[in-house]
């Protein structure tokens, strides 16, 4: 009984990150010694009933942490432990796990661990897990486009699934919450991916949470160029201005990214070395109503009209059209060839009350 | 080898920095070359801004290679087949003299007295318009003030972005209304078959007086659609060769420069709608495919109609100013002493689309 949904019209287009932007991590993870004091796991479990749990195992950034660094080619183990989790603090409730539609042998794998869930007895239960594919298309596993496509329900923005009983859970907290919570063992690491051209290397590091970034990257990074750090990836992350900053459980990645802020002769010819960079990739103009933007919303929005509105000095009238359904996935001026600050003028209108 | 053009580039880099430096730090300098150096050095270099919003990382697409494919599409489209057909030297001067005006003259006196930041690279595309839907036989000094009536036109206006009807069509406008005769007259024969030095350079020297579908309202003959295809009739300079414009164009929406709405729109409407009329009225519409293939409605649809700033933002309103342009088009064709309704057609229509666009919102979001 696997399901296999097809994407709803929900929404249109996103953007392949993973091909435009191809991301290479090296095999081994590396732990990061730090004897600083940092801070133990907690997650915090939702006051209401949770009916469905859904596992992410398709990152559709490149930059987030890859499968095989949480699975580790032990599915069934992952998935004894996300089937011990349930029935432990989540009982009666249905787990989707959200797979890639290229990764056959992963959807094999977790094929196999459900037809076997069924067949042993004291694990008949696996009705209760779905398997769902989706392409991996960015910003296809925001927690509105993926309720909306797995559960069909619709929740905004800024809410908190956990309100409608949906709980989005992150694989590294499927093993927390089964290492710290029910074997009682310690757990005190964090997987997080680091990338960029920022760095020598893409390195997968191991670390204690509470580690300051500084120690994390010194090694990696390149000190021949200049370059900026962000959290969370580039198109809705945040600049890391104070490297002394720590990392906490809710870290997902790292990028480091040169900073190209001089200009480079004949653009045209080296488009491959610019791409990866700061770089605006071209100048500032005005609004030229090409329908990229709207071509690419995710939610089917035109971010060109809260331009229009802005530029009009009508930053109220932005609500009129639809602005609380926008998913702030910054695709909006990723492709703007205009180069316009489309994302931070939906968010200045939409902190105006 | 490498290594010498790296050479080259860092001394080049080296030296550009430098004036760039210089042009900054005099005032005067600034203003009356800063936005001409800007130009010059947006083209071979590119930028120093970096994002300081997220996202962080943007697309590799500005507006300079969209407006650059737009230039690539009108040199195969027009450009190449004009100079087989007509010559060399009837061509390239226009070109020179269109884009010396327009570009280099006004734009370049307007933003420096304007004080603008930099010479927008759109002139080019209008300029490359403004000889495309002349005669062959225009003289030069019409191409000229085309070019500056257009590109002063939309300066006037605000420049790129808010320009409210095509400038080049605009331009045309100004042309039709004041040299009525010039426009409508020097009709050349293309010269066709295999080419020669000869025909290469000076095309045929062979003036007639009629267009196929001035021809048509003439007398109601049609020309063979082949020869309209292919180009070998009469026409504007770079409105005959359909085949190459249908190539471009599509190219051009493939690579999402020009919206595909607004071509399919347009030429679907020609269709349906002269099919309607002319099964009802009978001779006075031209019949569909002849409308589809002579004037300039295929160079209109692929290339002046899809001018994404004087179209709707609405995709929706992109099918309605599309459908809006055949009518008018059929009508004008149709039912007026003038034979040809393209640029009236979109010029209404680009003037129509800002009620639309405001009404496709009402509805949209229910205001």
């Amino acid at each position: 009984m696997t399901k296999i949904k097809r994407m709803k019209k929900a929404y249109k287009k996103g953007f392949n990150l993973i091909e435009a932007y191809p991301v290479e991590f090296s095999e081994t993870v590396i732990l990061v010694k730090y004897d600083g004091p940092v801070d133990n796991f907690s997650f915090s479990f939702p006051d209401k009933k949770v009916e469905h749990i859904i596992v992410n195992l398709c990152p559709t950034e490149p930059w987030a942490l890859p499968n095989r660094a949480v699975l580790r080619n032990r599915t069934h183990d992952f998935l004894n432990k996300l089937e011990t989790v349930r029935s432990k603090y989540f009982p009666d409730s249905h787990c989707h796990v959200v797979v890639n539609h290229h990764e056959a042998t992963l959807f094999n794998e977790l094929n196999q661990y459900k037809a076997g869930a069924n067949r042993i007895p004291p694990f008949a239960k696996g009705e209760y897990l779905h398997l769902h594919t989706i392409k991996p298309v960015y910003p296809y596993d925001a927690p509105v486009l993926i309720v909306k496509n797995i559960l069909g329900l619709d929740i905004a923005f800024g809410q908190n699934a956990a309100e409608q009983g949906i709980l989005l859970l992150d694989p590294q907290n499927v093993t927390g919450i089964f290492e710290y919570y029910i074997k009682e063992n310690e757990f005190n690491t964090r997987l997080i991916p680091i990338s960029g051209t920022g760095l020598k290397d893409n390195k997968i590091l191991k670390v204690k949470p509470g580690t300051p970034l500084k120690r994390m990257l010194e090694l990696y990074v390149r000190t021949d160029i200049k370059y900026r750090v962000f959290l969370d990836g580039l198109l809705n992350g945040a600049e890391v201005k104070d490297l002394t900053q720590k990392i906490d459980w809710s870290t997902r990645n790292i990028v480091v990214v040169e900073e190209r802020d001089y200009k480079s002769l004949f653009p045209y010819t080296k488009v491959n070395e610019l791409l990866f960079t700061t770089s605006l990739m071209g100048e500032l103009r005005r609004c030229v109503y090409c329908n990229h933007c709207d071509d690419i919303c995710p939610v089917n929005l035109e971010p060109a009209l809260y331009w229009h509105c802005y530029d009009r000095g009508e930053k109220h009238k932005a609500r009129t059209y639809a602005l609380e359904k926008c998913i702030e996935c910054g695709l909006c001026s990723f492709i703007c060839p205009s180069k316009l600050e489309l994302f931070q003028v939906i968010k200045e209108c939409k902190s105006l009350k | 080898m490498k290594n010498t053009i790296k050479d080259i580039e860092t001394i080049l880099n080296e030296n550009l920095n430098r004036i760039e430096a210089f042009i900054h730090s005099h005032p005067k300098v600034n203003f009356l070359f800063g936005a001409l150096f800007e130009a010059a050095d947006g083209l071979i270099r590119s930028t120093r801004d970096t994002a300081k919003n997220p996202p962080f990382i943007r697309n590799s697409m500005d507006v300079k290679q969209y407006m650059g494919g737009i230039l690539v599409a009108l040199f195969f489209g027009w450009v190449v087949p004009a100079i087989y057909f007509y010559g060399f030297l009837c061509v390239i001067p226009k070109l020179i003299v269109s884009f010396v005006v327009g570009v280099f003259v006004v734009d370049v006196i307007w933003v420096i007295l304007a004080g603008e930041e930099r010479i927008n690279e759109g002139g080019f595309v209008t300029c490359l318009f403004i000889p495309a839907f002349l005669p062959p036989q225009a003289p030069l000094w019409l191409i000229g003030v085309g070019a500056a009536i257009s590109i002063l036109f939309r300066n006037i206006l605000g420049g790129v972005g808010h320009n409210l009807v095509n400038p080049a069509l605009f331009g045309r406008l100004m042309l039709t209304i004041c040299f009525p005769t010039m426009v409508v007259s020097g009709w050349q024969e293309p010269s066709t078959g295999i080419p020669t030095i000869q025909s290469l350079m000076h095309g045929v020297d062979a003036v007639t007086h009629a267009t196929p579908l001035i021809a048509f309202k003439e007398t109601g003959e049609t020309a063979s659609f082949l020869s309209l295809m292919f180009g070998a009739n009469t026409g504007s300079l770079g409105e005959t060769c359909r085949v190459a414009l249908i190539i471009t164009g599509i190219w051009l929406c493939v690579k999402r420069i020009a919206n595909w709405r607004i071509p399919i729109a347009y030429l679907g409407s020609v269709f349906i709608f002269s099919a309607i009329l002319s099964a009802i009225a009978g001779k006075t519409v031209a019949p569909p495919i002849f409308q589809l293939l002579s004037g300039g409605l295929i160079f209109g649809a692929f290339f002046m109609a899809t001018d994404p700033i004087t179209t709707t933002y609405s995709q929706s309103g992109k099918w309605i100013f599309g459908i809006g342009c055949g009518l008018i088009t059929v009508i004008i064709r149709g039912y007026t002493p003038i034979p040809e309704g393209v640029m009236y057609a979109i010029l209404l229509m680009n003037l129509l689309s800002i009620p639309i666009q405001s009404i496709i919102l009402k509805i949209k979001y229910r205001m």
